[in-house]
């Protein structure tokens, strides 16, 4: 690729993308079949490389006689075993192994990791110890949703094939995101030892904590990372959003007197209250034939569910401080949020309220007496739900009388969400039917990054069962 | 203040021969060339961009993928071409080196001389050894690489 076509020859407006001109790490190339506006004719839309989404994925539209007949979300990524892989290793060992299964949400894996392991085990981490934890998970979600917003979904909003292009226009704010980006993962570094799977994070709290004052330099830059999440909550909310209202099952945690993180009941907008327990009750995985990530659904009903920013947003608005509620309202956002192509500005409420509750942890904390809470190994269940930056991440772990993990089941996000994002897009492409493939296709793209998806995630957990005779 | 050369060595030490950029960044800061900044880095682009800030040099080190002979070594003056295609695909993840470097030169961060080094690794498993084949690449671009300390320094 010439220097020309990597810095691009500047936007890339909605309908100018030629399908199969664009280019790898950009837009995926597209396929178009015959013209579909002839009575009986079946056209194809497949993008057979999902651009800015995490991990490798395609996506298939087929539209036959003018109506929509076929959607499919494929994650071809291959499955990674990480349940398989954790058989047989030591309790202790699953908040790294599992950390291993993201380089964007770590944290969130490890998270989980140790709640479940401590609720097998009957432990309650609380004080400095659950604050540094949450401390750490603020980090992640700033990272994490600030690279979604400014890097990946704010192109498809101005118009530009990639942030690269899109900083020609925008390098302000460009910079601004990846400064903000560059303190969450100062923040998980600090916490967790390191950015990219962080090594500090054990089952009961820590290997090391910080002093108070180790604590100051980490606190004027996340004051200044504060404000950056300000301006982009403004700047975002300048963006033109689709009208595609929906009625979501929304699932997050809900805890008492917090927005959600770490610690809380599973719960959804449709009357769902359960403990992190009693999820298998509830919640259902499925294979289809098209997805090496299984789907879920909700057992009840067989129907797809909502998780992520915008359901902890609709379920803990009340959560917020007064005034991010403020500020979200003033930029157009109720209580909750239904149209999915806004939570790129939930997303940026989230990064707020992370970068505020980081300072309130730092300002409050007292370096704990010990860096992690001992404990009794037994064997037991352990169940955690957290929420992720993409939303609630479940664990559950079976552990022998060593601690040796006979058996584990991970239910990641995105593949939560999988199905949701398909029916999102049966009830989106439709609109879009009588505008050009280009057309089509970018707004498609644009709702399946409407969810953030971490395929690399979803991979991981296709189930193996090796039979030894 | 900041050293005037940085050298970064950028892989997975677990993964066989993607250890390479940080296995001949660790080669090379045994050297302790004064006004030399040796590091390993993840690749994350707001603090890979914020490292290249105030140098005169920086010398990137990775293992590349893009069907050469094992042990190829690519070189690439970056302020006059960016990376090519076949170099993106080692990552499933969205954003990265690629992107860190093109967004430096729009942002237009990047240094006077920003150069890298792709060596065509040949396996990428869970190991921590080298192939015989990378480990041969890495003395030849170690030398090349003291070379252009040596230049940028007497410039």
């Amino acid at each position: 690729m010439s220097e020309d076509d990597q810095t691009g020859s500047g936007k890339t407006k909605r309908g100018e993308t030629k399908p199969g001109e664009t280019k790898p790490g950009e837009t995926g190339p597209g396929e178009t079949g015959p013209d579909e506006t002839k009575p009986g004719k079946t056209k194809t839309i497949k993008v057979d490389y999902l651009a800015r989404v995490e991990g490798e994925g395609a996506m298939f539209l087929k539209i036959h006689g003018g109506k929509l007949e076929d959607v499919k979300l494929k994650i071809f990524e291959p499955p990674r075993f990480f349940e398989g892989l954790l058989r047989g290793r030591k309790f202790s060992e699953a908040p790294d192994i599992t950390a291993r299964i993201c380089g964007i949400c770590p944290v969130a894996y490890q998270m989980s990791a140790v709640h479940a392991m401590e609720n097998a085990f009957g432990v309650t981490v609380d004080g400095p110890l659950r604050d540094l934890r949450r401390l750490l998970y603020c980090g992640e979600w700033i990272a994490s949703h600030t690279l979604h917003i400014y890097m990946l979904h704010a192109p498809d909003f101005l118009g530009y094939a990639s942030a690269v292009h899109m900083a020609k226009d925008f390098p302000k704010e460009v910079e601004r995101g990846l400064q903000l980006k560059k303190t969450g993962g100062e923040i998980m570094a600090f916490v967790g030892g390191r950015e990219i799977h962080p090594v500090n994070v054990r089952v009961g709290g820590f290997y090391k904590v910080p002093t108070k004052r180790e604590m100051f330099d980490l606190q004027a830059k996340i004051e200044k990372a504060r404000d950056a999440a300000r301006e982009t909550v403004n700047w975002v909310a300048t963006f033109d959003f689709p009208e595609f209202e929906q009625d979501y099952t929304f699932v997050s945690m809900q805890h008492p007197d917090e927005y959600p993180m770490n610690e809380g009941r599973v719960v959804s907008n449709k009357g769902l209250d359960i403990d992190a327990s009693d999820y298998d009750d509830y919640f259902e995985e499925i294979h289809v034939e098209h997805s090496n990530a299984l789907h879920c659904v909700m057992k009840e009903n067989k129907q797809s569910y909502h998780v992520g920013p915008m359901a902890r947003y609709a379920l803990n608005f009340d959560r917020l401080p007064a005034e991010i509620q403020t500020l979200a309202k003033k930029v157009g956002l109720g209580k909750v949020c239904n149209n999915p192509f806004k939570s790129i500005l939930v997303r940026s409420i989230e990064v707020l309220y992370a970068c505020e509750e980081a300072l309130r942890i730092i300002e409050n904390y007292e370096m704990p007496d010990q860096p992690f809470v001992e404990m009794q190994v037994k064997a037991a269940s352990g169940y955690a739900v957290t929420e992720a930056p993409r939303g609630i991440l479940y664990h559950r772990y079976e552990v022998d009388e060593k601690g040796d993990i006979l058996d584990a089941d991970i239910i990641p996000p995105t593949s939560q969400n999988q199905k949701m994002i398909e029916d999102d897009l049966w009830k989106l492409v439709p609109q879009y039917l009588d505008q050009s493939d280009d057309v089509l296709q970018w707004h498609a793209e644009q709702a399946i990054r409407n969810y953030d998806p971490c395929i690399s995630c979803a991979t991981h957990f296709l189930k193996l069962d090796v039979e030894r005779t | 203040m900041s050293a005037k050369i940085l050298i970064i060595g950028i892989g997975n030490r677990f993964r066989g021969d993607d250890a390479l950029g940080c296995v001949l960044a660790d080669q090379i800061k045994t050297l302790e060339a004064p006004g030399v900044e040796v590091l390993t880095h993840s690749g994350e682009p707001a603090s890979l961009i914020d490292l290249w800030q105030s140098r005169d040099c920086v010398i990137l080190v990775d293992a590349v993928s893009s069907l050469a002979l094992a042990g190829t070594v690519h070189y690439i003056d970056l302020h006059e071409h960016g990376l090519p295609d076949q170099f993106r695909s080692y990552s499933t993840h969205a954003f990265g080196i690629a992107e860190a470097i093109e967004l430096a030169r729009v942002l237009e961060k990047l240094p006077p001389k920003i150069v890298f080094y792709g060596i065509e690794g040949k396996s990428f498993a869970a190991t921590e050894t080298l192939s015989p084949e990378i480990i041969l690449a890495m003395e030849d671009t170690k030398k090349r690489i003291e070379q252009d300390i040596k230049e940028t320094s007497h410039a």
